[in-house]
C-alpha cells in the first residue's frame, strides 16, 4: 500500500517505531527504576502505543470498506475483478467506475443505513469472516460462485439511498412509473434479470450475461456502447 | 542475580507492547481481513495488558515509598 498516501498509516507506523525504541531500549540497556525510567516507559508503554492503536484503528477500520479488503478472500475475487473490470456491464462494475462509489463500493452498495447501520455493517461483517474461516475457506471458487448467497435479499432501500424515486427523470421512465410501489415496498428488485440486470451476474447460474444491462441495452451491446464512448473520450 | 518482581513484569509488559505493535503495524501494511481483525482485537488486549501492568508497578512503587516515608514523619525530631 502507498503509506504516504495514508496519513493515519503514517502515524501509526511513527507511534509504532517511537515506542518500539523506547521498548528495546529499556529492555537492552536495563536502567534503574527511577522517576526518568518510569516517564520513559510511561509514553513508550502508553502515550505512543495509544497513538499508534488509534491512528491504526481508524486506518483499519477504512481499509474494511475497501474493494481490495473485500476480494482478499478468495471466494470474493470474481466479484472484485467484475468492479476492477472496466469493460464490464454489471451493476456492480457500472458503480464502481462512479466515482461515489469507486473503489469502496462493495460497502456503498452492502451497508445497512440508519442509525446502527455502521455497527451493523461491522458485525455482519465479522459474520462474513467467520463464515469465511469455518465453511468456505477451502471451497473451490466454482463451488463458492453456487453456493455464496446474501442472507436475506438485496434490499432496495440501499438502491435508494442515492436514486430516490422522486425526481422527475427517474419517474418519466415507463417501467419506473408502472412498478414504484413495488419497487418502493421491495416486492421487484431493482438488481434483477428483468430490471437493471444482476449485481454479480457471474454468480447465477444462468444467463451468464444480464438480461438487461447499462441503460437497458443488452450486455454485449451496452459493451459495444462503452467502447465507443472510451475511444471518443481517448481522442 | 535475583530479578525483582517488579523489574520483571515490566521487561514482560515491554515484550507484550511489543508484540502489541507489531501486530498494528502488520495491520497498516498489509490490511486484509486476518491482520486487521487480529490488530484490532489481540492487539488491543496485549497493549492493554501492558499499559497496566506498567500501572501496576508505578503504583505498588509509589505505595512502598509511600510506606517507607510514614514511619519517618511521624517520629520525633533528633533533638527532642
Amino acid at each position: 500500500m502507498e503509506i504516504a498516501t495514508h496519513p493515519l498509516a503514517l502515524i501509526t507506523l511513527i507511534c509504532a517505531g517511537l515506542a518500539a525504541i523506547i521498548l528495546i531500549g529499556f529492555l537492552v540497556l536495563r536502567p534503574p527504576l527511577v522517576g526518568t525510567t518510569k516517564i520513559w516507559l510511561l509514553v513508550g508503554l502508553g502515550v505512543f502505543p495509544i497513538g499508534a492503536a488509534a491512528a491504526g484503528n481508524i486506518e483499519g477500520y477504512q481499509a474494511t470498506k475497501k474493494r481490495t479488503f473485500c476480494g482478499s478472500c478468495h471466494v470474493m475475487v470474481p466479484h472484485a475483478s467484475d468492479s476492477d473490470d472496466i469493460t464490464s456491464g454489471s451493476l456492480a462494475s457500472r458503480h464502481a467506475r462512479n466515482a461515489l462509489f469507486g473503489g469502496e463500493n462493495c460497502y456503498v452498495c452492502h451497508a445497512d443505513y440508519g442509525m446502527f447501520g455502521t455497527v451493523l455493517t461491522k458485525l455482519g461483517g465479522l459474520k462474513h469472516v467467520y463464515m469465511y474461516a469455518t465453511q468456505f475457506h477451502d471451497v473451490s471458487l466454482d463451488e463458492a460462485k453456487k453456493t455464496i448467497h446474501l442472507y436475506k435479499p438485496y434490499p432496495n432501500e440501499n438502491c435508494m439511498q442515492c436514486h430516490s424515486t422522486q425526481l422527475d427523470l427517474w419517474l418519466r421512465t415507463p417501467d419506473h412509473r408502472s412498478s414504484l410501489e413495488e419497487v418502493r415496498a421491495n416486492r421487484i428488485s431493482c438488481a434483477s434479470g428483468g430490471c437493471h440486470g444482476f449485481a454479480h451476474p457471474m454468480t447465477k447460474p444462468s444467463p451468464a450475461e444480464p438480461k438487461h444491462s447499462a441503460f437497458g441495452m443488452s450486455a454485449p451491446l451496452a459493451r459495444e456502447a462503452l467502447d465507443m464512448l472510451l475511444s471518443i473520450e481517448g481522442r | 542475580m535475583k530479578i525483582p518482581p517488579s523489574t520483571r513484569l515490566l521487561r514482560g509488559a515491554c515484550i507484550l507492547a511489543l508484540v502489541a505493535l507489531s501486530l498494528m503495524v502488520w495491520s497498516v501494511l498489509e490490511p486484509t481481513p486476518t491482520p486487521v481483525l487480529v490488530a484490532m482485537s489481540l492487539g488491543q488486549i496485549l497493549g492493554t495488558l501492558s499499559l497496566l501492568a506498567f500501572l501496576v508497578v508505578v503504583l505498588a512503587d509509589m505505595r512502598r515509598a509511600h510506606l517507607e516515608r510514614a514511619p519517618t514523619s511521624d517520629s520525633p525530631p533528633p533533638s527532642a
